[in-house]
């Protein structure tokens, strides 16, 4: 089986049939649709709770799950690196103040 | 400083998301000597209309809106914008077909994606600077600031189904390029069955 055989069985679609022998009673498709919502949180309670319980069960999306949050840590990580120069913070300040004193004289 | 902005909270609210704007601002304008100008004038702006803030309220979102308005007043993006909107507007028929890709194309190799945090951190900065636009806007303020959906609807001015749409192909875009990048380091193994470009396109 090629991999785009693989793929194509992995995510055949099945939307509209939830089965109730599946982690959190929805489809691997649907868990698949919503799964960057539920990383980032934006899932209302009861979804999320029922995304959780598919992506952190399920044989085949577990993997995803967890190849999705090491990209996000990597991005994360990387951001940090981006912090404010200490030259341009000193320079900010100094601005405010002389615009405070400008405005007060 | 003194900074006796009017009800004092200046230096408790806005002053500590400057290494926030200062990132916004290097993701607007990619330049760090345009981003330290931007970051200084917003700063300013803020100050200067610190009564308009309600405090205690979403300070971030407050502060990314100035910069980005005043990024717009100085720079002509409208040619870019319109296209990159065309571009997003246009709805992919395989979205879950191609959702998978490089999880698919890696996971012979590296199924946890270990290979992303072997990815120096200047280089998926660099990728993420050289995402188009409106990609990389979505990018920075979700992944890089974590800001809600909605906070970011409204910063960019968009509804906020189009940062889900753009979010999900800015980071999709940003994952093919850091995994041919480690593919062509030896960070991964080369799969015997794709590269990230072969994998763009699973239906050919």
């Amino acid at each position: 089986m090629t991999w785009t055989d693989e793929l194509r069985r992995l995510l055949r679609r099945r939307k509209g049939q939830p089965r109730n022998d599946e982690p959190g009673g929805i489809s691997c498709e649907e868990a698949a649709e919503r799964l960057f919502e539920w990383l980032d949180n934006e899932l209302d309670p009861n979804m999320e709770e029922r995304v959780g319980t598919h992506l952190e069960t399920c044989a085949r999306c577990y993997p995803w799950l967890v190849f999705e949050q090491s990209f996000r840590e990597a991005v994360s990580r990387a951001a940090q690196h981006h912090d404010v120069p200490p030259e341009l913070r000193d320079r900010i300040i100094a601005s405010l103040e002389e615009d405070e004193g400008m405005s007060s004289s | 400083m003194s900074a006796n902005a009017p009800d004092g909270s200046f230096q408790d609210e806005a002053l500590p998301q400057m290494d926030a704007v200062y990132r916004f601002a290097l993701s607007l304008a990619r330049d760090p000597d345009r981003a330290q100008d931007l970051t200084q004038e917003t700063f300013l702006r803020a100050f200067r209309n610190w009564d308009k803030y309600t405090p205690g309220t979403r300070i971030k979102s407050w502060l990314f809106t100035i910069c980005r308005n005043h990024f717009l007043q100085r720079e002509e993006r409208t040619r870019r914008h319109d296209e990159i909107v065309a571009d997003a507007a246009e709805e992919d028929p395989n979205r879950i077909s191609r959702e998978a890709t490089v999880f698919l194309a890696a996971r012979g190799r590296d199924p946890e994606g270990e290979f992303w945090s072997r990815i120096v951190d200047g280089e998926v900065l660099r990728a993420i600077d050289e995402l188009p636009d409106e990609f990389r806007d979505v990018v920075t303020l979700s992944d890089l600031e974590e800001l809600p959906y909605q906070e970011i609807a409204e910063i960019l001015e968009v509804p906020v189904g189009t940062v889900k749409s753009r979010l999900y192909r800015g980071r999709r875009r940003l994952q093919h390029e850091l995994y041919d990048y480690a593919v062509e380091q030896g960070i991964i193994g080369r799969s015997t069955q794709s590269s990230s470009a072969d994998a763009k396109d699973p239906s050919t």
